[in-house]
């Protein structure tokens, strides 16, 4: 008997990007391995050796002293320093344009814009390509506005907030904010504070904090549950949020929303700059960042400023020779192999990036395979990979010693690397934004254009990349929107800002509706979180051992909440985040050299002896035994694939919409486009033996084949709205004549198969694209309550259901420890009213299956014209959908030896007719 | 399945009480599988449960974790329904009956001592358990306890098959794999919370089982508030998962993916 899977949800897609790749990010400070202490700024790096030991020395340390949360500890003796004063105004700026023109630089006029705005206590929103001086533009700013704002007390000696998504980011911001200071005359100490400051540096902070702070959400959320924050934060004169726009559509954006609204109360001038890359909708980007609702109609509006500088970026495809005729990406791409590896021969330094981790496995494995000789000049990288070998490889690429970088989404942000010439996207690039922004991880060399070549992996992804190239010359770029009133980020604000000096009803109320997240937050839901904290649950003091935050009686405090209790301090302060990662396995040598983390589910999967790729090698498990799985080098050159999921972005509206107009010219007969030109044979046999999707059409096609009744719907709404539309398709259908479906999906359509025929026009006609009841038929059709579940996982962790435990107090921690899912179950049976369940299902809906783009595809096809095919054969876009369904039951071999028949089949009838 | 065999429902002259139940013959014994996740063994006219972590909830709530009540009046009354079902002399229950210290609340207490006044024939046993050595044993329940095994041939009934003391010195045997335990018996076990992943047409569930093997068995886990740990039973293993309503199997081993 083999043990497997302890009460876990296996594989829940990441948070809200979609993107499980991105950051390290911080999951408060309860990390337990604390980073080498490079601490305070230093420069200097520590030798890979000496970091391993202060590691090693600063876990004993921790095991020995229990949990770090950052409260004092043998704090260091303060640094004798002058008191921080800032130049005025004046004497910045031209000390601005003298750093600046010692560098040979010139301040542009979008920078003094930022920096006039900031100066007359303007917020904003500064949104340009990378590498276009928007640090400058904001740390200027920043400076500006603090030299204005008068420091009242010592402690109060916070002045400037730099808030960064990435932890991996923060110590090169701190390093590059602190480069021009001694040339201004600034005697500022820039600090960092993330999960990975060291509890000695922590501890220092607690007694003084510097004069600015480089830090993230979930710390800077840590900072405000210390019961002095109010005096240590509110000189803080100027907060810039880095990369705002990873942070707008999440709840990690939601909790920095939260925290921003807390820091505006306690200082209504305080100046808020966004940095942004190239997004969608910047008006609602920057009213998430600074509301208007909340802003004074007497002070200044906010603005919105653009980096002026219009970075040239090439977006083009390595094309093939020819393009097959019946598209399959079954094999990843790797038919592009040696042109790719022409493509590397030719630049100095290459970003190759895939979409998931599997796949940046497997290209690295074939770029060795056939280049022996560029072993060393070659890496990987992507979020499983141990720290240590991620930061040789980013070392590498900013010396420019690495010839090209396998990559994932793990490195879309973070410092810019110079050397970077090309750009290549292996597959599609889902998104617009998504495109551009890989696209500008190049080119930063002076002189230099940023250019992104996508790698088509199967034929139609070759219409993608055109389509993307004409919608970002458009400025049709993606949007994000802010999740709205989450109530699991709300009860652990509260309890946040219960220790951090406690709250009354009515005040914290009115300052969690100034945040545009919370702007339209009911009574009901607000008097719900309330008692949940306080209470446990709606029922009005049904639990007496339950004490989480408590109300004052009487006295002068009354009516305050606060928490009592340390040890639920403590453990609050540890569980502060919105983030749930699948719990992470160490993948280890035998002889104890580790190579990074896996998901426990991936593991989970695996039996000893099974072979899988992981870091560049091919392993075989030999055994798991806490938490670390134990791996040999694998001698037997059998295949093996590692299937992570996640990665699977659905293609964005924008970037599908363009699709379709290119398909529509396609269709009067223009190839504007090389990719198109060369997709014409396929493109061609579309058309004759169908039709072309095109923007004006819904077109479905059925075929009958030994399989059975094939209907293929092309959409055009991307994965996720499809898996809804399928189900609902398929249960509406049922509902009229009872019939089981099989179903498929990709980013343009879906399909559904019975074994008997379905009159389609006779559904469409009886309202198959009805949205009247939509939510309540897609509830009925799926099994949303398992979906539900699984969104609960993160609800819970944030909520503080889940407490994930820490070192040195192990015995506590096992006693609390219970599964989401077994969490979720208990709650569905005694409390089945909870919000927190609610919620699980709205964001099953929005987040799973596209809701709201689910709903507006539907009325969009309604108003298209209908048009159903009756085909003989698969046609280029149904035969992937096709691959799809079988690759669900088939292993990899069969499914390759069965498609290469398929294709052959269909060759010789596209060559007949 | 070798010693485990599905038996007919007829046993020993007890009434089977509902159809629900499933008889099996485990080392020559018959014990009847109950759908409330308890076993009872007409022999000794013992109703066997393991892992019922009273008090969990409360533990949860104690530390500031807000789980809602209703666990405790669950687990009672499915006790209470196996006790009407089956004449009991005697309630073993192998191992963490209890949660933790923090749970033994007034309130669970109080509750435990009216329940137990329900029952006052009942004799009640507990091989203690990992919680029960840290939580300690409430009073109230008037019960024996039994340090680690409890030897009642041809049972050897134990918390952890792992205990160091029922185990040979091949450390990390796979679980129900372990060849040479110390002392003779068949061992009967919790401790696991054993569940069995079931996977059909794409559906998936996931359920408790008992899980009998050749040396060896597990109960499921009796708590209302417990989780589960999947296994994968090998060849020789007769899994029975159980719904509320009924006790199904033995799967058949290849239904069975990890």
């Amino acid at each position: 008997m083999r043990t497997a899977d302890r009460d876990r949800q296996a594989n829940s897609p990441p948070a809200s990007t979609g993107d499980d790749e991105r950051s390290q990010p911080d999951r408060a400070e309860t990390s337990n391995d604390v980073e080498g202490r490079e601490g305070w700024l230093g420069p200097v790096r520590a030798s890979s050796l000496t970091k391993q030991i202060r590691r090693a020395r600063a876990r004993m340390r921790k095991a020995e002293t229990g949990a770090d949360t950052g409260e004092e500890k043998a704090p260091r003796p303060r640094r004798k320093r002058a008191s921080g004063r800032l130049p005025d105004a004046a004497a910045l700026r031209a000390g601005f344009d003298a750093w600046f023109d010692a560098r040979g630089w010139r301040v542009f006029d979008f920078q003094r814009d930022v920096w006039a705005h900031a100066e007359a206590g303007r917020s904003g929103l500064l949104h340009a390509t990378t590498g276009a001086g928007k640090t400058w533009a904001a740390w200027g700013a920043a400076l500006l506005r603090a030299s204005l704002h008068a420091r009242d007390t010592d402690t109060a000696s916070l002045r400037v907030l730099w808030i960064t998504p990435m932890r991996a980011l923060a110590q090169d911001t701190a390093r590059a904010l602190t480069e021009p200071l001694a040339a201004l005359g600034i005697d500022w100490e820039v600090g960092i504070r993330t999960g990975d400051t060291s509890s000695a540096d922590r501890a220092r902070q607690r007694t003084r904090l510097p004069d600015a702070l480089v830090t993230t959400p979930e710390s800077l959320s840590l900072l405000l549950s210390y019961p002095d924050a109010r005096e240590r934060l509110s000189g803080v004169a100027a907060i810039v949020v880095d990369e705002w726009h990873e942070l707008l559509g999440n709840k990690r954006g939601v909790q920095a929303q939260l925290a921003l609204a807390r820091l505006r109360r306690w200082n209504p001038g305080l100046v808020v700059w966004g940095l942004s890359a190239t997004l969608g909708d910047l008006p609602h980007a920057l009213d998430v960042l600074v509301p208007t609702h909340a802003t004074p109609a007497s002070g200044p509006s906010p603005v919105i400023v653009r980096g002026e500088i219009a970075k040239p970026v090439v977006i083009d495809s390595l094309l093939p020779a020819s393009a097959e005729r019946f598209p399959w990406a079954g094999h990843l791409g790797l038919n592009m192999l040696g042109p790719v590896i022409a493509e590397l021969e030719q630049s100095r330094s290459t970003l190759v990036f895939t979409n998931t981790r599997a796949q940046s496995e497997q290209w690295y494995q074939a770029l060795l395979a056939a280049r022996p000789d560029w072993a060393g000049l070659i890496a990987l990288h992507h979020g499983s990979l141990d720290g240590e070998l991620r930061e040789w490889v980013e070392r590498g690429l900013k010396e420019g010693s690495l010839l090209a970088v396998v990559c994932t989404s793990s490195l879309d942000l973070g410092v810019d690397f110079l050397p970077v010439e090309r750009v290549l996207q292996i597959g599609s690039p889902k998104g617009v934004a998504r495109l551009l922004q890989r696209a500008g991880r190049s080119g930063h060399a002076p002189g230099r254009v940023s250019r992104v070549t996508c790698v088509p992996a199967q034929g139609l992804e070759l219409l993608e990349a055109a389509a993307a190239r004409r919608a970002a010359l458009a400025g049709h770029i993606e949007a994000r929107h802010s999740p709205r009133a989450p109530l699991d980020v709300l009860v652990q604000h509260l309890v946040t800002i219960a220790l951090g000096g406690g709250f009354r009803d009515q005040d914290l109320l009115a300052e969690v509706r100034s945040s545009h997240a919370y702007r339209e937050l009911g009574d009901e839901d607000w008097q719900w979180a309330l008692s949940f904290v306080v209470y446990g649950g709606a029922a009005l003091g049904a639990y007496p051992e339950y004490h989480r935050v408590v109300v004052d009686a009487d006295g002068e405090h009354a009516g305050i909440h606060r928490v009592a209790d340390d040890g639920i301090a403590r453990r609050h302060r540890l569980s502060i985040g919105t983030i749930t990662a699948d719990s992470a396995m160490t993948v280890s040598f035998l002889g104890g050299s580790r190579l990074g983390t896996v998901e426990e589910s991936f593991i989970a999967r695996l039996k000893p002896g099974d072979f899988f790729l992981f870091g560049g090698r091919l392993l075989e498990l030999v055994r798991v035994r806490d938490m670390t799985a134990y791996v040999r080098a694998a001698r037997a050159n059998r295949p093996a694939v590692p299937r992570w999921q996640g990665g699977r972005m659905p293609l964005s509206s924008e970037l599908a919409q363009s699709v379709l107009d290119l398909l529509d010219e396609v269709a009067d007969g223009r190839d504007a486009e090389p990719e198109t030109r060369l997709l014409r044979p396929l493109l061609d046999l579309q058309a004759r033996w169908s039709a072309l999707p095109g923007s004006d059409r819904f077109l479905v096609e059925t075929l009958q084949s030994r399989e059975g009744h094939h209907a293929f719907f092309f959409a055009f709404a991307g994965r996720q709205a499809h898996t809804g539309m399928a189900a609902l398709f398929a249960w509406r259908i049922a509902r009229q004549t009872p019939r089981t479906f099989s179903m498929s999906f990709n980013d343009y359509g879906f399909e559904l198969l019975s074994d008997a025929p379905v009159d389609w026009h006779a559904a469409f006609a009886a309202g198959l694209l009805d949205t009247d009841a939509l939510e309540a038929d897609i509830l009925a059709s799926l099994n949303a309550g398992e979906l539900a579940r699984r969104k609960f996982r993160e609800i819970a962790r944030v909520a503080g259901l889940v407490f994930q435990g820490f070192p040195g107090a192990m015995k506590v921690a096992r006693q609390l420890q219970a599964s989401s899912g077994l969490l979720f179950d208990v709650f569905t049976r005694y409390d089945p009213d909870n919000r927190l369940l609610r919620q699980a299902q709205e964001e099953a809906l929005a987040q799973e299956l596209d809701m709201d783009r689910l709903r507006h595809a539907m009325q969009a096809l309604q108003q298209r014209r209908l048009d159903i095919r009756a085909t003989h054969h698969a046609t280029p876009f149904a035969f992937p959908l096709m691959i799809e369904r079988l690759r669900e039951r088939l292993s990899t071999e069969k499914l390759a030896d069965r498609v290469a028949r398929m294709v052959t089949a269909l060759e010789k009838a596209a060559d007949r007719r | 399945m070798n010693d485990a065999q599905a038996g007919s429902p007829s046993v020993a002259g007890f009434a089977m009480g509902s159809a629900t139940d499933t008889a099996i013959t485990v080392a020559g014994e018959t014990l009847v599988l109950l759908p409330e996740r308890a076993a009872w063994w007409p022999r000794a006219r013992t109703l066997l449960v393991a892992d019922v972590h009273l008090g969990k909830s409360a533990t949860f709530r104690r530390h500031g974790l807000p789980v809602p009540a209703g666990s405790t009046d669950e687990n009672l009354g499915r006790l209470d329904a196996c006790l009407q079902r089956y004449p009991a002399r005697r309630l073993l229950c192998l191992g963490d009956l209890t949660h933790a210290a923090a749970g033994h609340t007034d309130r669970l207490l109080a509750r435990l001592a009216a329940w137990r006044g329900q029952h006052p024939g009942l004799a009640i046993e507990l091989v203690r358990g990992n919680h029960d050595r840290h939580a300690g044993v409430p009073a109230t329940l008037q019960l024996q306890v039994h340090d680690d095994v409890l030897a009642e041939p041809p049972f050897l009934f134990c918390h952890d098959l792992h205990e160091p003391q029922l185990r040979a010195p091949q450390l990390h045997a796979p679980l129900l794999r372990d060849p040479a335990p110390t002392r003779d018996g068949y061992r009967l076990a919790g401790h696991v919370h054993p569940g069995v992943l079931l996977e059909a047409h794409g559906d998936k569930l996931r359920l408790p089982c008992f899980l009998f093997g050749e040396r060896e068995g597990l109960l499921p886990a009796f708590g209302a508030f417990t989780g589960l740990h999947v296994v994968s039973p090998g060849n020789g293993d007769a899994c029975y998962p159980v719904t509320p309503e009924r006790v199904f199997g033995p799967l058949p081993v290849q239904g069975v993916r990890p």
